[in-house]
């Protein structure tokens, strides 16, 4: 029997496991999977629909991590699914020089969407990637070279994008970094008015930092950053690629302050949660340079046919079924949820915070967040610390989800924090 | 409950084996903390340096400013230091306290990885 046969025939819960850990421990990453068994995360998926997947042995759990924001439409969405089925009838990925019309159908429909004069759109496979461009662009477009960063920022770990993340622990067994980057205290206007300087490109933010511990950007802060670009002629790029496609409830984060930047970074969401894509959207004015240098930033998997198909689908999906309404409303619940939850248990959670769909829950110290993590999976909940902050645990459900699904997710929230509760009680007798 | 001698004896136990293990030693070569253990139920502190992956000092008593502080009780502190327990299980479910970044939690679970990959 080929590899691929024994893959999709085998249904021996114990069977699939025992081999999927032998190969993990062998070819992987040993250290990878013990962690994952340790925190109880070492779920094998199985089915997964909406706001849920089950594991092998049929347990559902309603997934709060979705990969950080790439199951926006829910998992295996079946209208994005049909479209990809679709587009497989027919099309490969593409040659990636040939001249793509759904391309071009993506990259108009992002122009509409986004907010601004953001009208390019630069494909990628990973949103490290996407970063890269932005960076890329923002030091052609201005011949400058210092891009500002945010302390405890995330943008990916790739070679253009690592530097700008704001956390050493990613950075050091790498140096020496591309170089120019300098970081600065997030939300504080007065820190970006004393950092720039003549060789300021860009200043590069996410609109709620995700990594960093689910940390919104104030509105005024934002206007303040736009107002500082244009009087100095330096380049806005908002990473949205957890932010993006709803999540926040607006299409994007940047609507709730009205701030457009130069550059908008996007990825995760845009793939449907089924083919990989990200992108820069940028405005006409940058786009000179790659007028002048077309071939300069190409990517063999970006924006592939299959990838755009199913990008067109999934964002005709968050359209037509107005997912950033439900991401604010469900938002709101979960908040008000969480905040009868807080009175209940004030010595352990200390803040709740975010907007729409993308929430998180301050405990008091860094050993609760796993903690909290493994006893919703006992609950029947996938949630995980925020990487950047393991004070947070992080709420980033499918935008699909429905109220009674979050009303599950707020009993299981109870249930563990009461298990916390009990296990403090044990080291203080 | 285990006392003082017997902890001591466990944690000297697990100093050689961290340092005579070459690639745990050159895993580690970028890690230089001080940890302090805590008994719970008998109160004793030890205190354990490590230089850049070399476990330079064990001894009893609390000294220096820790980066790390592990508490438990005296029984599951011995069996952690002679590999009989997965320590990360015991920290997810609340039998181990430990104060300390998750990065450092990561790494001290690394260490027993190594060592007793089995466990």
């Amino acid at each position: 029997m080929s590899i691929i046969d024994l893959m999709f025939q085998e249904t021996d819960p114990d069977k699939i496991r025992q081999e999927a850990e032998a190969n993990y421990k062998e070819y992987v990453n040993p250290f990878a999977l013990r962690m994952l068994k340790n925190a109880s995360l070492d779920i094998i998926e199985d089915k997964r629909e909406g706001a849920s997947v089950w594991d092998i042995s049929g347990k559902k759990y309603i997934d709060c991590v979705t990969g950080a924001g790439i199951f926006n439409v829910g998992r295996r969405n079946p209208e994005v699914v049909e479209v990809l089925k679709k587009a497989l009838d027919k099309y490969d990925m593409g040659s990636w020089i040939s001249l793509f019309r759904e391309r071009g159908l993506l990259a108009k429909k992002l122009a509409q969407i986004t907010p601004g004069d953001l009208k390019f759109s630069l494909f990628c496979c990973g949103g490290g990637e996407a970063i890269e461009v932005a960076i890329k662009l923002a030091r052609a477009h201005t011949d400058r070279t210092e891009i500002l960063c945010m302390e405890n920022g995330y943008h990916g770990v790739t070679g253009f994008a690592l530097p700008a993340t704001g956390r050493d622990v990613y950075k050091t067994p790498f140096l020496p970094l591309v170089p120019g980057y300098r970081h600065i205290p997030f939300n504080t206007l007065q820190a970006a008015e004393a950092a720039v300087n003549e060789n300021t490109a860009a200043i590069l933010l996410e609109p709620i930092q995700g990594e960093g511990g689910i940390i919104p950007a104030d509105d005024d802060y934002l206007r303040g950053l736009r107002r500082l670009c244009d009087e100095k002629n330096i380049l806005l790029i908002f990473d949205e690629v957890q932010t993006g496609f709803g999540r926040t409830g607006k299409m994007f984060a940047a609507e709730h302050s009205g701030v457009a930047p130069d550059i908008m970074v996007l990825a995760k969401s845009l793939s449907g949660g089924l083919y990989p894509l990200s992108c820069a959207v940028f405005t006409e004015e940058i786009s000179d340079f790659l007028t002048a240098h077309p071939f300069i930033i190409i990517n063999s998997f970006g924006g592939t046919s299959l990838a755009c198909l199913v990008a067109l689908a999934a964002i005709e999906f968050i359209e037509k079924n107005n997912l950033p309404r439900n991401a604010a409303e469900r938002g709101a619940q979960f908040k008000t949820g969480l905040q009868a939850l807080q009175q209940k248990y004030p010595e352990l959670i200390i803040d709740i915070r975010g907007k729409g769909l993308m929430l998180g829950v301050e405990f008091p110290e860094e050993s609760i967040g796993p903690r909290m993590a493994y006893q919703l999976k006992k609950n029947g909940v996938i949630s995980i610390y925020t990487f950047n902050n393991p004070r947070i645990i992080r709420i980033m459900p499918s935008l699909v989800i429905t109220k009674e699904e979050v009303q599950t997710v707020l009993e299981a929230f109870d249930h563990s924090l009461a298990e916390i509760r009990n296990q403090e009680a044990r080291f203080k007798r | 409950m285990a006392d003082s001698e017997e902890i001591m004896e466990a944690l000297l136990d697990f100093q050689n084996q961290c340092n005579e293990n070459k690639r745990l030693r050159r895993m580690q070569r970028d890690w230089t903390k001080l940890l302090h253990y805590v008994a719970t139920d008998t109160g004793d502190v030890f205190t354990m340096r490590v230089v850049s992956g070399e476990t330079t000092e064990v001894k009893k008593g609390k000294e220096g400013v820790p980066d790390v502080i592990v508490e438990t009780d005296s029984e599951t502190l011995c069996d952690m230091f002679w590999g009989d327990i997965n320590p990360t299980q015991k920290y997810l479910k609340g039998e181990i306290k430990v104060k300390a970044s998750q990065e450092d939690v990561m790494r001290i679970d690394a260490i027993t990885a190594v060592i007793w990959p089995e466990v």
